[in-house]
């Protein structure tokens, strides 16, 4: 560029203010990318899909106090009452909920003998019905689903069949079918798996394991509930639920109401938490940075209001005024944006290293550098655009 | 060379307008040496602010070197500044952040001249204002005279045709302000038309013409030869 040299000597001559402005450019920098990146990868962990219908599942907790009660017939009976109200498209029982923090998780064996043989990944154990999928908007890839008199009502009875998640199949016999493929509990016991789904998460939103589900062919019944509604009818169906639950046995509590998005966004809250905080940071640091160069333009401006003249008189038009700024920002601001891309790469590695972060990918520096010449661009015109303004007559002039 | 015709320049504030010019008229042939003189406040500064294009005027006609630069766009106005006027001022208005190189080479930027042709002249108008050696000191290093001499060479760099001088010797002591004034005489002779704005009558009295200018006319001028007066008439008269 034309005015680089002289600028440059300007900058060395007159240190202080650009070198504080490039320390708060290089912090910025360094903070803005690595931020930046955990937003986005929090952001992208909040949108993963779970593989089930998050919004239209609605589900409840039912407890039954009266000792008396066959539990298995009770449990067959509440799940037809709420398949038979208006607007329920499916409904079913289960032992956990999706993304909800806890549930119940295993490992099997691949062979009988559990010395030898190998286990897969650690998964989610879903116990649910042939309604299971349906309720849940699963989606079936291969195989098929639970035939109603496969349904098991206890974790001991044999005929256990499975439904697994596709990445599990993908984990455990990757380019293979997992069709009839046997797992061991233990030497005695098998399940068959009958079906694979394209997706369904576990409980534990922050573990590596979350996309390995199965689903074994148990209706566990008696507490939690799982109903499928469109989300407009989820408030008359919690009183619905409840009449119809207490009408047939009134010696129970029905509570807990809530939707699995719901559920979603409880599980998500610290992620929404720090994506909300570190997104505040970053547009208050680029707010600061930009003030900062605004303030140091126009700091120069009234510094250097004779020198403008001059220059206006020596045959500088308003464009060359203009030019002179920006460039003199973008130099600070280029300089700035390397040391602190490699101060975000260092800082990267340390967060990875203390709080099992990925490492951060240099796209972010190299876009946060982008940035912030965009938004110097923004600091500088506004200001320059007034110093190019000032008369040449200002150079004959005694101030 | 430069033709002024009944230029009027008024300042004007929401209370008060101020006439710093009147029907102000005056030629300058090319290669003369015309001080200008007159009291504070007199359209001096004025005059000369819109004979080097630093600022318009209200009405009239301001023809430089034949060319009529009456409506002339701000980016034609800093072209002709940048080609045609050198400028010299007061208080020498060199950039202290630069060196006396890159001082002198600012104009030249403008110009967009190579860095070998810049560098060329720059070494040429240092030199001729005898601070060749002293390239890259800082104005700061400089005294006060050396000061203007930089700035004489940054004015000569571009090789106008016409140089415009602000009270040139107004910040320095006699000896530095003879040497600056001596410089001018020899830029002069060179060809370069040079009008000069001064309180000194005696460096007034070095230049050709004399121009007095009272309540932003033309008052009288008076023709020198040798430093003597050779002849004198009122070319205007004010308004009383």
């Amino acid at each position: 560029m034309l005015n680089i040299k002289p600028i440059l000597s300007t900058l060395m001559r007159s240190k202080s203010g650009p070198v504080l402005l490039l320390l708060q450019i290089i912090l910025s920098v360094a903070i803005v990318a690595n931020a930046s990146f955990i937003i986005h990868e929090r952001l992208g962990m909040m949108q993963r899909d779970s593989g089930i219908v998050e919004s239209e599942i609605l589900t409840f907790n039912m407890y039954n106090f009266d000792p008396s009660i066959d539990r298995v017939q009770q449990n067959q009976l509440d799940q037809q009452l709420l398949r038979n109200l208006p607007n329920v498209m499916a409904a079913t029982s289960t032992n956990m909920l999706p993304l909800s923090g806890s549930g119940w998780s295993s490992t099997l064996n691949l062979g009988p003998d559990s010395e030898t043989a190998q286990s897969t990944p650690q998964f989610a154990m879903y116990l649910g019905t042939e309604h299971t999928l349906e309720t849940l908007g699963l989606k079936l890839i291969d195989g098929r689903n639970f035939y109603p008199d496969e349904i098991n009502t206890s974790l001991t009875a044999s005929g256990k069949l499975a439904i697994v998640s596709k990445a599990l199949v993908d984990a455990t016999w990757p380019n293979e079918s997992a069709l009839g493929k046997v797992l061991y509990e233990g030497e005695d016991t098998q399940i068959t798996i009958i079906g694979v789904v394209e997706k369904l998460q576990g409980a534990w939103i922050d573990s590596g394991d979350l996309e390995y589900s199965v689903i074994q062919n148990v209706d566990w019944g008696g507490r939690s509930y799982l109903v499928r509604a469109l989300p407009q009818h989820h408030a008359e169906l919690k009183q619905a639920i409840t009449d119809v639950m207490l009408k047939e046995n009134p010696n129970r509590v029905i509570d807990d109401f809530q939707s699995i998005k719901a559920v979603k966004e409880s599980s998500y809250r610290d992620h929404q938490l720090m994506v909300t905080v570190l997104s505040m940071m970053v547009v208050l640091l680029l707010l600061i940075t930009s003030l900062g160069l605004t303030g140091m333009v126009m700091f120069n401006i009234q510094r250097r209001t004779k020198q403008i003249g001059t220059r206006r008189a020596l045959g500088a038009t308003k464009a060359d005024i203009l030019s002179l700024f920006l460039t003199e920002n973008y130099i600070i601001c280029v300089v700035g944006g390397v040391l602190g891309g490699g101060l975000a790469v260092l800082l990267g590695q340390q967060l990875m290293q203390h709080y099992d972060l990925p490492q951060l990918d240099l796209l972010y520096p190299i876009m946060t550098v982008l940035g912030l010449l965009l938004v110097t661009t923004v600091a500088v015109v506004l200001p320059a655009r007034k110093a190019a303004n000032i008369s040449p007559a200002m150079a004959t002039r005694s101030v | 060379m430069l033709t002024m015709k009944n230029i009027s320049k008024v300042f004007k504030t929401d209370l008060v307008e101020t006439h710093a010019l009147r029907d102000f008229n005056l030629e300058v042939n090319e290669g003369e040496f015309v001080a200008v003189t007159g009291p504070s406040g007199s359209g001096k500064t004025t005059f000369l602010n819109i004979a080097g294009l630093l600022e318009g005027f209200t009405h009239g006609d301001y023809f430089l070197d034949g060319v009529n630069i009456s409506n002339l766009s701000d980016n034609k106005a800093a072209a002709i500044r940048n080609e045609k006027i050198g400028f010299i001022f007061q208080g020498f208005n060199l950039i202290p952040d630069l060196n006396l190189a890159e001082n002198v080479e600012v104009p030249l930027r403008y110009r967009g001249f190579s860095a070998k042709e810049r560098q060329r002249r720059v070494q040429e108008a240092l030199d001729k204002v005898g601070l060749g050696a002293r390239m890259k000191h800082l104005p700061s290093q400089l005294s006060g005279g050396q000061q203007q001499r930089v700035a004489i060479a940054r004015a000569l760099a571009g090789e106008p045709r016409f140089l415009l001088a602000d009270e040139p010797t107004g910040n320095l002591d006699s000896l530095m302000a003879r040497q600056v004034m001596e410089l001018l005489e020899e830029i002069n002779k060179a060809g370069t038309t040079i009008i000069m704005v001064t309180h000194d009558p005696e460096l007034a009295r070095r230049a050709q013409r004399n121009i007095q200018i009272v309540d932003g006319q033309v008052c009288d001028f008076t023709l020198y030869q040798g430093g003597q007066a050779h002849v004198a008439q009122t070319e205007q008269k004010v308004a009383s």
